[in-house]
């Protein structure tokens, strides 16, 4: 199984978009891929799934963390809503006001211990239940769901808009957490546009040069498409419209997942 | 007379300002008292969460990270883990017993190092 991290040092920067749909990607491959909510600050995916879900969530990943439910019961199978090839399970965040409040006053041992849980929800999602891929769709910046999820991933991919302010976050962030954990780390440029580039540079030689301040590969250069932006988080074009050229941008990061 | 008037003018005087430094004295040492008791709770109960694991030397962090995997575990599985020898990770370990981040449990001559956070009054 493989552990991929969806990253950003900013919010809005398109995580939720591309951890979703590359999710709906991998699992029209025909693969098992367990996909989950880890932005516990503004979970989304409960409302992004809420067609695909028939009955009230029994547990969330809140009741996971919080010693409520097992390893075994926290994932739901969505595949055949979407008649996906493979099988995609989503473990989701619970949205109320109540759970948010509860999960970011946790003390430092209680975050211990939620690693450790992590760890084996991992190794169960591994040997028990046959899962190829699961994508931890993170909250941005330094918070310590997000750390957690990192600190459990065979790989981290950081998506990054173009502007100097992310650039700078981007970069604090890897020095101070991704390279002291010594994590495999990837750099997706998304909503990319000629015009509001930070490095004045050929837009040929413009992934080159993040790469050379980052000191991390960039993967993909995925464009601003009008009708993703529109969309927002609700955007599932990996199975509305799977020739769109952002699901293609997805596809091409698919390829490349398994060599990460 | 007057030169005895004055001494015992002066006596009280003194009686007071050592009353006032023996006030003084106390509400140092109480405060020395108070700073004891906070850095030996400090460094009694450390706590190995990642945020927290980001501060400490790679070598050490290393090994506590890969405890994380385990309920508990020895020296030797943890070297399997992280791909160090089994001595290094034995002293790493050691080491993260002795500043109190992880537990250490002989059972037999075989010794178990594990993370066990204490979780109190959490919901």
């Amino acid at each position: 199984m493989k552990t991929i991290s969806i990253h950003s040092s900013r919010g809005g920067t398109g995580k939720t978009v591309i951890a979703t749909n590359l999710a709906c990607v991998l699992a029209n491959r025909g693969f098992n891929v367990a996909l989950l909510d880890f932005d516990f600050r503004a979970p989304s995916m409960a409302i992004i799934f809420s067609k695909a879900l028939n009955s009230p969530v029994k547990y969330w990943l809140n009741d996971f963390l919080n010693g409520r439910c097992k390893e075994g019961q926290v994932l739901i199978d969505i595949s055949n809503f979407y008649n996906l090839k493979g099988k995609l399970q989503v473990g989701l965040a619970n949205p109320s006001v109540e759970a948010i409040n509860n999960l970011t006053q946790k003390s430092q041992a209680w975050e211990a211990a939620a690693v450790k849980k992590l760890f084996s929800l991992l190794s169960s999602f591994n040997s028990d239940m046959g899962v190829n891929y699961c994508i931890f769709d993170t909250s941005p910046g330094v918070q310590y769901s997000s750390v957690n999820a990192l600190a459990s991933s065979d790989v981290c991919i950081i998506i990054m808009n173009s502007d100097l302010v992310d650039l700078t976050g981007t970069k604090n962030m890897l020095k101070d957490i991704f390279d002291i954990l010594d994590k495999k780390t990837v750099i997706i440029l998304n909503k990319f546009s000629p015009e509001n580039r930070v490095v004045p540079n050929k837009e040929s030689d413009f992934a080159l040069k993040i790469e050379e301040i980052l000191k991390h590969p960039v993967i993909s250069k995925i464009p601003c498409y009008c009708d993703v932006l529109q969309a927002q988080r609700m955007a599932l074009l990996a199975i509305q419209q799977p020739d769109h050229p952002f699901v293609r941008k997805l596809e091409e990061v698919a390829d490349k997942i398994d060599d990460l | 007379m007057d030169l005895l008037a004055k001494i015992f003018e002066q006596l009280k005087l003194l009686n007071t300002k050592l009353d006032s430094l023996n006030e003084n004295n106390d509400k140092l040492l109480k405060m020395f008292e108070i700073l004891n008791e906070t850095s030996i709770k400090t460094s009694l109960n450390p706590q190995a969460d990642v945020i927290t694991l980001l501060t400490l030397p790679a070598s050490l962090r290393k090994t506590a990270m890969a405890l994380y995997r385990f309920e508990r575990a020895t020296a030797d599985e943890i070297a399997k883990t992280t791909g160090r020898l089994r001595a290094v990770e034995s002293a790493s370990a050691n080491q993260l017993v002795r500043t109190g981040f992880i537990k250490k449990k002989r059972e037999g001559r075989t010794v178990y190092f594990s993370i066990e956070p204490k979780l109190e009054d959490e919901k």
